[in-house]
């Protein structure tokens, strides 16, 4: 419980106006992607990292919880106050400001990604990460979970465009990891890297400087479909071993998932094994070179259809069908079992076999699709929540897939990090030793445990 | 009605992924979970679970502008605008509604003849109230009116109200009705406000071999009682106005009001539902509905003279209770090129311009900064004319180009034929 001196404390830090203790704003921060819910004691909506300090070190020193959270699209509980306290919302923190000639970006944390993308794109400038949720989710929120999205082949996921971040630490402290405008920086250790992916548990983002690309001339956008997801899945592979290009996106969709989104967006995709997604950009010249090329290697690797895209329209129409399919799985089981293992390109045959070799062992239904040209694969495994012992099933194959995951020399997480959903299976990947120096880490920077406790290692071992 | 309870199962569709955040209008103007469909949901879930909630769950229920943008890019279809309507008269049945409130609407929507009379009594005194402005004929209120706020510029009432005009009182019906049987429903927006656009209805369908009746008798939709949560009115006048048209056995009923359209085809069914033996009349009636656009172009084929277009440049706002509800895009533009104006696309055409769902009155300030992203929007266009196809977008495009010193004229699509 937050004492009356605290509140007026965060209030005074605030203003009345940027904070709330009312039943139904808690509840508006309660959730996020995962469907889970806990309530927090207190919203707040700092305008600036001074305010964002001063709430750190109150909590610091009072020994409350907080937890920094975006646009609450996260799929691993990262945003959600397990244990109370405060929630410390980023959406007021939304300048941005491009600095073109030195293509470097800064956007304050609770900026949208695509706002950011968009005001890059008005002065010619590329801002490659595209989490499927990046009309939502927020910068902070992409960098705190180092997300990725299908231009990940190409040009690489969050990290690779994260220069220098302003992060308050949970001691109170304002730092700046790096010179921001620089694209080199070798001074002192890599703090940039490790706040990137650190699910919110090291520090507060609250500004972010960030390399921008010249914008590509064009693109081009081609569906193909296949009768059996094996087939489409070696296209992938087919196409990047002998196509001479990396396409900016290469995505893979099964049978089940196109079907539950064809049921929202009727595009006639209903009946279908599986479908990849292909997407080339780049001078007027190549792309459609690139594209005949891709169009071949589909034919010849045995596509049922194959779909070029006619005009810019119905690319946007593609991708959107393409960003609704993880909600629209909701038709296909009530509670939907959602991971995000990567494994090294060539084996992504032997891990489609694996999934559906578990599909049959356990008799769960799972949906599969993601970023296949980089290895990355969302494989949700589909349950109705009210049936115990298929819910018992679904979580046993969960532990199946890592283990196949791993055996193929991939991870657990590409994307969608730890977070609580996935901290019982941690060690699995990472040894004792490592798991152990991460958590002496987490005590360097957070000796008193309040910045979003309970995330990523399970309780043992950490601080308090 | 349809009881809050029996949206359950849809709300439960919702899986929290936030894709609404991305569309609607007052999330952006806000920037707080609690104004986005997904906050909204959980809030009526909770609600349902019988959770202990207090006035801001109708603060934040009341700050929809029921546009509809969530329910069109909700990967689960979740219809969240109706689930809100649902949401407001369930609260509204349970704790009852501000005396006040409940009096202005119901005198406004089932006129007594002393309300009329105090209406024109008011209407004579309007100089005390308010201060006329140069640019748009219009009054801008001079001080916080109960309903208008301060500093709200409203159009000059009518008066006579469109309904009691003496050449309209005559075309209550029709000898000679032309091409087809079509009734004309003119809505609370035409009648009291800008009844140009209904004297323009019916010359554009008169040229076009149409002789529209329109019936006496007839009265609000009953969209502003429902939005206020009061559906014992809105089931009322719902009726007065299926009993009026019944009687004419018209091939078509034609409104000039996104609003009232949506509302007719879609909320009758569902205010109406558990009506005993009203299924059929309900579903004859609302199967009779047409846009004025969509009627004139699906319907009519409408063309208009061949012209130089040099009569200025005129830009479009799609009324979110047409797109989105109604599916009509193409129509009224189509129309526009019919005009004598060269036509020119805005950014974000089908924005919300923040009035609906009563928001203008539950809170203006939040309306107008809705409003104001429309209005550079259309400032950037640089047209000197924005036609729309609804009285509610006029109103509220009118104050908002006034307030944003942006000079250029609102009107309806078929003031333009
Ligand atoms: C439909 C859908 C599709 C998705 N597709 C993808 C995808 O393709 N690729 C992908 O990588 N992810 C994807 N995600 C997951 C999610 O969108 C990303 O993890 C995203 O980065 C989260 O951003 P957010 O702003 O919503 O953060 P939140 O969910 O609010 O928070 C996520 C984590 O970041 C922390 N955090 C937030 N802001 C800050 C800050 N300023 N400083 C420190 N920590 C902070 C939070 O504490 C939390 O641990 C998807 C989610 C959905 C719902
Ligand atoms: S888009 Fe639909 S499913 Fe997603 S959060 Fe909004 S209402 Fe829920
Ligand atoms: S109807 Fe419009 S204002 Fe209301 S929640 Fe949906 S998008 Fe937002």
């Amino acid at each position: 419980m937050l004492s009356e001196p605290v509140k007026r404390e965060l209030t005074r830090i605030v203003a009345p106006e940027n904070i709330s203790f009312q039943p139904e704003d808690l509840l508006c921060y309660s959730y996020d992607a995962t469907g889970r819910r806990y309530l927090p004691e207190c919203v707040l909506f700092p305008h600036t990292a001074e305010e964002v300090s001063l709430i750190l070190k109150m909590a610091n020193a009072e020994g409350i919880p907080v937890v920094p959270r975006g646009a609450g699209t996260g799929f691993t509980g990262g945003s959600l106050p397990l244990r109370g306290g405060i929630v410390l919302s980023t959406e007021r923190m939304t300048t941005i400001e491009i600095d073109a000639d030195n293509m470097v970006g800064v956007a304050g944390a609770g900026t949208v990604t695509w706002d950011f993308a968009q005001k890059a794109e008005s002065v010619g400038l590329f801002y490659p990460p595209d989490p499927t949720s990046l009309k939502v989710s927020t910068i902070g929120g992409n960098i705190a979970e180092c997300a990725g999205g299908p231009r990940g082949l190409k040009y690489g996921v969050t990290k690779d465009y994260v220069l220098a971040v302003e992060v308050v630490l949970p001691t109170g402290e304002l730092i700046k990891t790096a010179p921001g405008k620089t694209f080199k920086g070798v001074v002192g250790y890599n703090l940039t890297g490790l706040i990137t992916g650190s699910e919110g548990t090291l520090g507060v983002v609250t500004r972010a400087w960030l390399k921008l690309l010249p914008l590509p001339e064009e693109k081009r956008l081609l569906v193909a479909t296949f009768d059996t997801l094996e087939r489409a899945g070696k296209t992938v592979i087919e196409i990047i071993k002998a196509g001479g290009f990396l396409p900016s996106a290469l995505e893979l969709i099964d049978g089940v998932c196109l079907k539950a989104v064809d049921e929202y967006a009727k595009m006639g995709l209903g009946g279908v094994g599986a479908a990849i997604i292909v997407e080339v950009d780049g001078r007027r010249e190549v792309v459609d070179i690139d594209m005949e090329e891709a169009r071949d290697i589909c034919h010849r690797m045995g596509a049922s259809s194959v779909d070029v895209a006619k005009d810019e329209k119905r690319m946007k129409e593609l991708w959107s069908l393409r960003r609704a399919i993880s909600p629209a799985l909701k038709r296909v089981g009530s509670l939907k079992l959602n991971e995000d293992v990567v494994v090294p390109r060539t084996e992504i045959v032997e891990l489609i076999r694996g999934v559906e070799g578990i599909s049959r062992k356990r008799d769960v239904t799972i949906a599969s699709f993601g970023h296949a040209g980089d290895g990355n694969i969302h494989v949700n495994i589909m349950v109705n929540k009210d049936d115990p012992e298929e819910v018992e099933r679904g979580e046993a194959s969960v532990g199946d897939l890592f283990e196949l995951t791993l055996r193929l020399g991939g991870t657990i997480s590409g994307e969608h990090g730890v977070g609580i959903t996935k901290s019982d299976y941690i060690g699995m990947e990472l040894n004792r030793d490592t798991l152990e120096l991460m958590m002496r880490l987490k005590r360097a920077f957070d000796p008193n445990n309040i910045l979003n406790p309970g995330k990523i290692f399970k309780e043992e071992g950490v601080g308090v | 009605m349809k009881e809050l309870k029996d949206y359950r199962e849809e709300i439960e569709r919702c899986v929290r992924c936030g894709t609404c955040r991305s569309v609607c209008p007052t999330l952006d103007t806000v920037r707080r979970e609690s104004h986005c469909a997904r906050g909204r949901l959980t809030m009526i879930e909770a609600y349902l679970n019988g959770e202990e909630l207090g006035e801001r769950y109708l603060k934040y229920i009341k700050e929809c502008t029921l546009c509809g943008a969530c329910y069109t890019s909700c990967p689960n279809e979740i219809n969240t605008p109706e689930i809100i309507l649902s949401a407001r008269a369930e609260y509204v049945k349970k704790k009852g509604m501000p005396a006040f409130t409940s009096f202005t609407l119901k005198s406004l929507l089932e006129p007594a003849p002393l309300t009329k009379l105090a209406l024109k009594v008011a209407a004579k005194l309007k100089s005390l109230f308010f201060k006329s402005t140069p640019f748009e004929s219009g009054l801008v209120s001079r001080f916080s009116l109960p309903v208008v706020g301060e500093g709200r510029l409203v159009p000059e009432p009518a008066d006579p109200f469109f309904l009691d005009r003496a050449h309209i009182r005559r075309l209550a019906t029709r000898e000679d009705y032309g091409r087809m049987k079509v009734g004309f429903f003119v809505g609370c927006g035409v009648n009291y406000l800008l009844p140009s656009i209904g004297e323009h209805t019916i010359r554009v369908l008169e040229k076009a071999g149409i002789n529209v009746a329109v019936p006496q008798g007839q009265v609000c939709c009953g969209i502003p009682a429902l939005s206020m949560g009061d559906s014992e009115t809105a089931k009322r006048v719902m009726m007065k106005n299926i009993e009026v048209f019944e009687q004419y056995g018209f091939d078509r009923i034609v409104t000039s009001c996104a609003t009232c359209g949506h509302t007719l085809k879609d909320i009758f069914k569902v205010v109406l539902s558990d009506e005993q033996g009203m299924k059929e009349r309900v579903e004859a009636f609302t199967s009779k509905i047409m846009d004025i656009t969509e009627f004139l172009v699906d319907e009519l084929d409408y063309r208009g003279e061949k012209t130089d277009k040099r009569a200025g440049v005129v830009t479009y706002h799609d009324p979110c209770h047409l797109r989105r509800f109604q599916g009509i895009s193409e129509q009224p533009r189509k129309l526009l090129e019919e005009s004598p104006y060269e036509f020119r696309g805005m950014k974000n055409p089908c924005r919300c311009c923040g009035l609906g769902g009563g928001v203008s009155f539950t809170n203006y300030e939040l309306s107008m900064k809705i409003a104001g992203r429309k209005a550079e929007n259309i400032k950037k266009s640089g047209a000197d004319v924005v036609a729309t196809a609804c009285p509610g977008c006029i109103v509220q495009l009118k104050d908002a180009l006034y307030h944003h010193d942006v000079k250029a004229r609102v009107v309806h699509v078929v003031e333009l034929l």
